[in-house]
């Protein structure tokens, strides 16, 4: 156990946890700006992935839509169904100071997402096979698949234009403010409301994306959206809340973590020991890894 | 509570007390129904206890119920350490109240040793998560615990024990009026008012002399002896504990769901939340079987939407304007 294997496993093992890391990244950036907004820890974003993951795989299969372009489809919708879910469900629980009203909402809708799932398309696991599927690339004397690297680009592109938007959008900007401080934020003209919405879209339709690379990448069935939640919880709190390009980073780090632990201890244990690195984290570094802490004025 | 709600509270305790003496009434659809809104209520005072009486809002209480309900298996059959007393008779662990209060006491300690560094280190969300991420953990230690937790299919314990659901009634009834009044006691010694300072202003408190972190590990580990006591319980009913049933999130999200729609912080809260959602999910589950866990989530939103100070505040709210 203690031998160290040849490096070029040492470096398959990396590259592989990374890039499954990655859709967990993705999945925690649509939590990060909803939680930073809302204080909501939305339990349903896994759900709303394999939601994304299912209307990919009816595309491809009905209309033959390629997965990869679907996302064309996905994020545009994602956006537009975040924005009514904020105004239908979570609009007036998000003006009332008691934040287990929010909460369960999410886990009614997590419920609800679920189960419809498992109505319209069987509680068996499904998947959407393509040509290109089995195909692999080596770079630098390591294999990979293609459409784990797919996955590992959307994530990357996706927070890249999430923070785009954040920093050089008046909008985004506002966004920013008020999740570090909402009260201050009001207090500058910023409607809560608004912002939330935007939060709220920007993160459904991040679940999109999720969804697309994970369509492509895993077999999947209506129930595996929560693990995934947890594991964006995971990622979140390793990148710090509110943080996002930490949380893409966090993400990594648990898919690192899962792959070395997967692979020098016992896949058995992998969810205890995220879990507890996770419990360390909040405990001891709670702002997160990759963050500096403020500087109190 | 007036003095009419609590001679309705008595009849009806002592109704439901002699229920099981009616011919026929134990055969009855109706009687495991009871016997689950009671286990229910006994698990949405548990969270409420910890969540909304002391403001934490706590997402592992199906760790402490699976705690409790894998604890009296292990005594139970004894798989390690006294098989020998087990083989003799069986049924001398059945209902047996030393082993409940064990599987409670075991879920408190549980709670004492994760509470005190979550509840010093960690506030509100953080909490929230930490005790989700700890959920998991427990979880996973028992798929892992070899032959002593039996791994990913769990214990069978002798179901031929069972002859009647009599027993399980009368002691979930009667855990359920226990529970209710040890929280109302409790809610009105200086410990209660000491819990709702904390959860009202947790700086004002300790400023006053409160000592709050020990408050609030007793809140805790009081909510995880009540889940504890009521996962004994279900393992004399399921008689088979296994990670994927006892430690199973919904043990968690249903009790929370009842009490929020009950009313938080309030007595009769729970109860009344247990017994409206419990029977909604019922129906829904008779009515439209394919569905009903769909109409499950409906119900939920549509309650948040619609009640979200829960049933026990609106109707008391409506009472005192109108």
């Amino acid at each position: 156990m203690f031998n160290l294997p040849p490096p070029d496993i040492l470096l398959q093992l990396s590259l592989n946890g990374a890039l499954g890391g990655a859709m967990y990244g993705v999945a925690a950036v649509g939590l990060s700006l909803i939680f930073g907004t809302m204080r909501l820890i939305f339990l349903a974003q896994g759900a709303m992935i394999i939601l994304a993951a299912y209307f990919v795989r009816t595309l491809f299969y009905g209309l033959g839509i390629d997965p990869f372009l679907s996302l064309l489809i996905v994020v545009p919708v994602g956006l537009g169904v975040g924005w009514l879910m904020y105004q239908g469900l979570f609009r007036k629980a998000a003006a009332e100071e008691d934040r287990n009203v929010s909460l369960l909402i999410a886990v009614g809708l997590m419920f609800l997402v679920q189960n419809l799932m498992t109505v319209i398309w069987g509680g068996n696991t499904a998947g959407v096979v393509t040509s290109y599927t089995a195909s692999g690339i080596e770079l630098l004397g390591v294999r990979t698949s293609f459409t784990r690297s797919m996955g590992f680009l959307i994530a990357l592109a996706g927070t890249g234009l999430v923070m785009l938007f954040l920093r050089k959008t008046m909008v985004g900007k506002a966004v920013r403010a008020a999740s570090e401080d909402m009260d201050a934020a009001t207090l500058m003209g910023i409607s809560p409301h608004r912002v939330n919405a935007i939060a709220f879209a920007i993160g459904i339709s991040l679940a999109g994306a999720a969804g697309v690379a994970v369509a492509t990448t895993f077999p999947f069935n209506p129930f595996a959206g929560f693990i995934f939640s947890l594991k964006a919880l995971v990622a979140l709190a390793l990148g710090g809340i509110g943080n996002v390009t930490g949380a893409l980073a966090g993400g990594i780090l648990l898919g690192l973590i899962e792959a070395y632990v997967q692979y020098f201890i016992s896949g058995g244990w992998t969810n205890a020991i995220a879990y507890g690195v996770f419990l360390l984290v909040l405990m001891f570094k709670p702002e997160g890894l990759f963050t500096r802490p403020y500087k109190k004025a | 509570m007036s003095r009419t709600l609590q001679c309705i509270a008595i009849v009806v305790v002592a109704a439901l007390a002699l229920l099981p003496f009616v011919p026929g009434a134990v055969d009855a659809y109706y009687f495991s129904f009871l016997f689950f809104i009671f286990l229910y209520a006994i698990m949405a005072q548990s969270w409420n206890l910890v969540a909304g009486y002391g403001g934490q809002i706590s997402l592992g209480s199906h760790a402490f119920f699976g705690l409790g309900a894998y604890t009296t298996a292990i005594l139970w059959t004894g798989n390690y350490l006294w098989g020998s007393l087990y083989d003799k008779h069986p049924s001398i662990y059945y209902f047996d109240p030393v082993t409940m209060l064990l599987g409670g006491i075991v879920a408190s300690l549980a709670a004492v040793i994760v509470g005190l560094p979550l509840l010093s280190k960690l506030h509100g969300d953080y909490f929230a998560l930490g005790t989700l991420g700890f959920g998991e953990i427990v979880k996973v230690l028992f798929v892992n615990g070899g032959d002593f937790t039996g791994s990913a299919f769990g214990i069978v314990a002798p179901a031929g024990m069972f002859d009647t659901l009599r027993p399980h009634y009368w002691v979930a009834l009667g855990l359920m009026v226990a529970t209710a009044l040890a929280i109302r006691a409790l809610m009105r010694s200086r410990y209660g008012l000491a819990l709702i300072a904390v959860r009202d202003d947790e700086m004002a408190a300790s400023a006053n002399g409160i000592d709050t972190l020990k408050v609030k590990v007793a809140a805790f580990a009081g909510s995880a002896f009540i889940a504890g006591v009521a996962g004994s319980l279900y393992t004399y009913y399921i008689f088979h504990v296994g990670p994927d049933s006892v430690f199973d999130l919904d043990w968690m999200l249903l009790p929370l769901m009842m009490t929020v729609v009950g009313g938080t912080g309030t007595l009769l809260g729970p109860i009344l939340g247990a017994l409206v959602m419990y029977a909604v999910f019922d129906l829904a589950r008779i009515v439209v079987p394919d569905y009903h866990p769909v109409i499950s989530g409906l119900t939920i939103i549509l309650a948040m939407l619609f009640l979200p100070k829960g049933l026990m505040r609106s109707f008391a709210g409506r009472a005192r304007t109108g």
